[in-house]
């Protein structure tokens, strides 16, 4: 397998230690008011981009986390992107 | 057997030590360093095989396994390539596409057949009309394909694999390839050498002419592998083909193993940081009228037969090439002792004025703008008619070897597989890399490059091109090795000429296809314009050569054709494995890998039948009788012991444990109490169950809980992925292989467990579906929990593995008296049927649903903010009238049970039978179906199929279920 996946935790492995874990579409939608069309979309439908989507991945033959990463489908390599909101939240978690 | 040089300082071979073979039933030797090929031709053999399609007579043409000419059996396997396989003492070797023989094979006539079989014809010739096909299918057949191979044929020979990760991955051992490597190795980088034959040299290796300084190519060759094996961080790989490259610097190739190695292939996949790129030249065919005749080799084929193999490649030749390396062998044979009556060279001008002189004092005639355009002899050739280019000039020499060559072709598979692209080079004349992959590097023959000095500085660039990569090489030596190499000669100008002036009908441009020159004109003026669509239409380049004799040529010759001007000149696609490769070798080792319980070893001794399931092995019988009667009635009556070690068992712990309990379990978690158990199922975001097992309170914020054997290695991955969002703050961990499980059920069972352990077993101090920790003889930690999955009373034990084998005997021990006896899954699965517990995956399959099932009694409907997993599926599901229910049947009139998974049907399917069977608790057929909710009302006849039962059925009646012990007094007692 070409695709090389970094692992928070472990670093870059190959992706033979990984498993896919779909598009990140957000949290669980809450159940109040939620039609069944929506609810479908949110289990079934993705987006299918050709070109840089964010995913999840579960390192199953390593550390066992679920993390997100940025891969270009059409080249299958990943991207870094800068997450403004990444470097917040590791703030906030120091702080606590 | 022909004479051999052995003066030679180039020769591979060791004429002293001989080989034996069988060929066709003979005995035959050859040396020692000999292919399978060498060995053959050095015995006078000049056909190897026949062709796909005319049957024509073929033979050694290329010696690097370019073409499927030298395909044979050997030892069984068909389609080895013999000139890339080394010959073993003892080897069998059988021609291969024959009837008869290579030498004369009955279906030769097929050749005058070629108006029958124009390009395409499979697609468009003998179908009208429609009634010929099939016939004339059957004999294509029979007669198409390369190789022998029964459909139960087992691959002999041993296999491996090997996973590298590296700094540097060189592709090619030639000069530039071990420059490069050396390059990058005097960096302090680790560096991984790959060469596809069985010695390091390449373009150099076999050649006489100086290098510099009185030295020979040879002897430098010879130096720079020298200086390879040295290096201690180069790992060289010898007789390995690289077949894949891929993005992030992947390399894949499979490697050949000599006598000392474990592996006859060994599979090689290599992560390295950068990728060089120096896999050189193949030559590029010359077309003309049977130009694949036995007697027709390529310039480095007859050089390298001498060089190599201490061979002569004929007696009189005639040379037709593009190429100064044609010169030089000219030379370099005509030195040997070979007479040459001619040598015809494309190019008008432009030759290398050094070996011109040389020709002109050895007296050798040299035509310059002359071709060859016909190999004449009806098996082999005879002789050779050469013409000016413009044909009108021919003259026509007796001869039993042509030397044919039209130039050279890079072998740039590596870069475009990676996604890099070529461009058409007017000055070459070949595809020149133009845009490289990231972190790939080109070198040495690849770019074009001809002069020794000019390769090897092209290697060095590109080592440290790679050394850069790997942050170790600084901008300035990169732009002075780029000056360096500036400094040398460049590309020289190649010939472009594809066919000699010949109408094509007997002109290959693919041999392993036979496709002609006539054939892709036919392709085109059918309007197959692109070479990409002309491959396909044609076949050309889709046989075991991988395009490497037609690649270059058809998309020249199709430019030419159709006029087109040289921007529009693009090479068709190539694929990895670039070159042919073993499917077993991509298999690799059959590990045959699974897990044992702690109770294998004695379960074995105890004559225990085992099965592997899932990824475990179990008991599944403790004797040859596979209705288990014996097994099943002995719970029912006395007591029994069952290993249950692969369920799956886990701790769950932390603040937010029951958060996450409450996620993924249908059920009100909070409900769980300590000293309880309770039952509850998972199931996924479609509401379709996909677990369930039993959840105990082990303390504050600690849960113990089991799933079924299939579903524990992802119940982690399961539970964190369902609260990836939420930070829950809680421990996972996985006992499934730290503990064992004994279950002990039958009416007994409390009889045998109370001489075991010392605290109070009665139904009021120990009840059913209650959960206790204690130790056993004051030392083994155990859990125990009382359930009634098979409907006896039960105790389930679960202790540390280590521990397993001593309960486990004092059980025995201890249930002597009441003739304690091991039953095994198939038992098991009979009695918990018996009292209608389901098992996942047999009473459900992917669709299946909580409530389909019946166990919508676990479903807790007022927990919306734990936001269980399936639970708006199930609520969506909950009125779905079209669902189909799980039902209890009995057969009628005493007949047998059905079989596991028979349709229950009308006029069409309308359920299947889950588990069902013979009962001897009950002295009837039982089982459970699911089946559409029209028939799930008690008393329905369900009509039940069978395969291949034809026309006759069998019927049951659906019933209330439990069949065994509807009120559940026994497991209660």
């Amino acid at each position: 397998m070409a695709l090389t996946i970094t692992c928070p935790i472990c670093g870059k492995r190959n992706g033979y230690e990984f498993r896919f874990g779909g598009e990140e579409k957000g949290p669980r939608p809450d159940e109040k008011d939620l039609t069944p069309e929506k609810w479908c979309d949110y289990v079934h439908m993705n987006k299918c981009v050709a070109g840089v989507q964010e995913e999840w991945w579960f390192h199953k033959d390593g550390c066992g986390s679920w993390f997100k990463i940025h891969r270009d489908t059409t080249t299958n390599l990943e991207k870094e992107v800068k997450d403004e909101n990444k470097v917040q939240k590791a703030k906030s978690g120091g702080q606590k | 057997m022909m004479n051999r040089f052995n003066h030679l300082p180039t020769l591979k071979v060791d004429t002293t030590q001989k080989l034996a073979f069988i060929y066709k039933g003979e005995k035959y030797y050859g040396v020692k360093g000999d292919t399978v090929a060498s060995a053959l031709f050095a015995n006078g053999v000049r056909i190897f095989g026949r062709s796909l399609k005319y049957h024509r007579p073929r033979g050694l043409y290329s010696l690097d396994g370019e073409c499927s000419n030298t395909c044979m059996e050997v030892d069984g396997v068909p389609n080895v390539r013999c000139e890339n396989t080394l010959l073993e003492d003892g080897m069998v070797i059988k021609e291969q596409n024959v009837k008869g023989s290579a030498e004369k094979d009955y279906l030769g006539f097929l050749d005058k057949m070629d108006w029958m079989m124009p390009a395409g014809f499979y697609y468009n010739v003998m179908h009208k009309p429609a009634k010929v096909w099939p016939i004339a299918m059957k004999q294509i057949r029979k007669a198409a394909g390369l190789g022998k191979i029964s459909p139960d044929y087992e691959m002999p020979g041993k296999f491996d694999e090997i996973f590298l990760n590296t700094d540097v991955c060189v592709i090619g051992g030639g000069p530039s390839g071990m420059t490069a490597a050396l390059c990058a190795a005097q960096k302090g980088l680790r560096v991984v050498l790959m060469e596809s034959r069985p010695w390091l040299g390449g373009f150099f290796e076999y050649r006489s002419r100086e290098y510099q300084d009185g030295q020979t190519l040879n002897e430098r060759a010879r130096h720079l592998a020298k200086e390879v094996e040295a290096q201690d961080n180069i790992r060289v790989f010898t007789h390995t083909s690289a077949v894949g490259t891929y993005n992030n610097n992947l390399v894949t190739g499979f490697q050949i193993g000599k006598k000392e190695n474990v592996f006859d292939e060994r599979y090689i996949e290599i992560r390295a940081k950068s990728v060089v790129a120096a896999a050189g030249c193949i030559e590029r065919p010359l077309i003309f009228d049977h130009n694949e005749r036995p007697g027709v080799m390529q310039i480095g084929c007859a050089l390298r037969m001498a060089k190599t193999y201490g061979q002569m490649p004929g007696k009189k030749a005639v040379f037709s090439i593009g190429h100064d390396l044609g010169l030089e062998a000219a030379l370099e044979l005509h030195d040997l002792g070979l007479a040459i009556a001619c040598i015809a060279d494309i190019r008008e001008d432009g030759q290398d004025s050094d070996l011109v002189r040389k020709i002109e004092d050895k007296k050798i005639p040299l035509l310059k703008g002359w071709v060859a355009t016909k190999a004449h002899g009806a098996k082999i050739v005879k002789k050779v008619s050469i013409s000016s280019l413009d044909g009108q000039v021919s003259k026509t020499f007796p001869c039993d070897l042509i030397v044919a060559s039209a130039g050279m072709t890079p072998v740039t598979g590596h870069i475009t597989v990676a996604q890099g692209t070529l461009k058409y080079d007017n000055h070459t004349g070949f595809f020149l890399p133009d845009m490289m992959p990231e972190k790939m590097h080109a070198a040495g023959r690849i770019l074009g490059l001809n002069d020794p000095l000019s390769i090897e500085a092209s290697g060095t660039l590109a080592g440290l091109q790679a050394a850069f990569d790997c942050e170790n090489c600084s901008i300035q030596e990169i732009g002075e090795a780029k000056k360096a190499l500036e400094n040398l000669p460049g590309p020289v100008r190649g010939s472009k000429l594809v066919t000699a002036p010949v109408k094509g009908r007997k002109s290959f441009i693919c041999f392993d296809e036979d496709a002609t020159i006539k054939n892709i004109k036919q392709a085109i003026d059918k309007g197959f314009d692109m070479p990409e669509l002309i491959k396909r239409f044609t076949a050309t380049g889709l046989g075991p050569g991988q395009g490497g004799i037609p690649g270059h040529n058809l998309p020249l010759y199709v430019a030419k054709y159709q006029a087109l001007p040289d921007i529009s000149i693009r090479p068709t696609n190539v694929r990895p494995p670039l070159v042919p490769t073993l499917i077993s070798t991509y298999a690799g080792v059959n590990h045959k890998m699974f897990k044992i319980t702690p109770m294998d070893e004695m379960q074995k001794k105890d004559g225990g039948v085992f099965r592997n399931i899932g990824v475990w092995q179990r008991a599944r019988y403790f004797s040859n009788d596979v209705t288990c009667q014996n097994e099943i009635e002995n719970v029912r009556k006395n007591v029994g012991m069952l290993d249950g070690s692969t369920l799956g068992k886990f701790r769950i712990h932390g603040p937010d444990a029951l958060k996450a309990l409450q996620r993924v379990f249908v059920s009100d978690m909070t409900k769980v109490k300590q000293g309880r158990v309770k039952y509850s199922a998972m199931c996924n975001d479609d509401g379709c169950v996909i677990d369930d097992g039993v959840v105990v309170k082990q303390g504050e914020n600690d849960y113990y809980f089991t799933t079924s054997s299939g579903r524990a290695g992802q119940t982690v991955e399961w539970i964190r992925y369902h609260t990836r969002y939420d930070g829950w703050d809680f421990a996972l961990v996985n006992l499934t292989d730290s503990l064992g499980v004994i279950n002990l059920s039958g009416p007994n069972a409390r009889k045998v467990l109370e001489k075991i352990v010392d605290i109070e077993l009665s139904n009021e101090a120990f009840g059913y579906s209650e959960y206790k920790e204690f130790k056993i003889a004051d030392a083994i930690p155990t859990r125990a929990m009382r359930l009634g999955f098979v409907g006896e009373l039960s105790y389930e034990l679960h202790v540390p593995s280590s521990y397993m084998k001593a309960v486990w005997l004092m059980l025995r021990e201890a249930g002597k008296e009441f003739n304690i006896q091991n039953f095994g899954v198939e038992a098991q699965n009979v009695l918990r049927m018996e009292k209608c517990h389901i098992i996942l995956g047999q009473e459900s399959e992917q669709r299946t649903n909580l409530l389909d099932v019946g166990l919508g009694f676990l479903w807790d409907r007022n927990k919306a903010d734990a936001k269980t997993v399936g639970a708006i599926a199930l609520r969506q599901a909950e009125n779905d009238q079209t669902r189909l229910k799980l039902v209890g049947f009995k057969m009628e009139n005493n007949t047998r049970a059905p079989r596991d998974g028979a349709l229950v049907v009308d006029d069409k399917v309308r359920g299947y039978i889950a588990t069902a069977r013979d009962s001897f608790s009950l002295n009837e057929a039982v089982g459970m179906a699911l089946v559409e909710g029209e028939l799930s009302k008690i008393g329905t006849r369900l009509e039940i199929y069978e395969d291949e039962c034809g026309d006759d059925r069998i019927y049951g009646t659906v019933v209330k279920m439990p069949f065994y012990d509807p009120e559940g007094t026994r497991m209660k007692m």
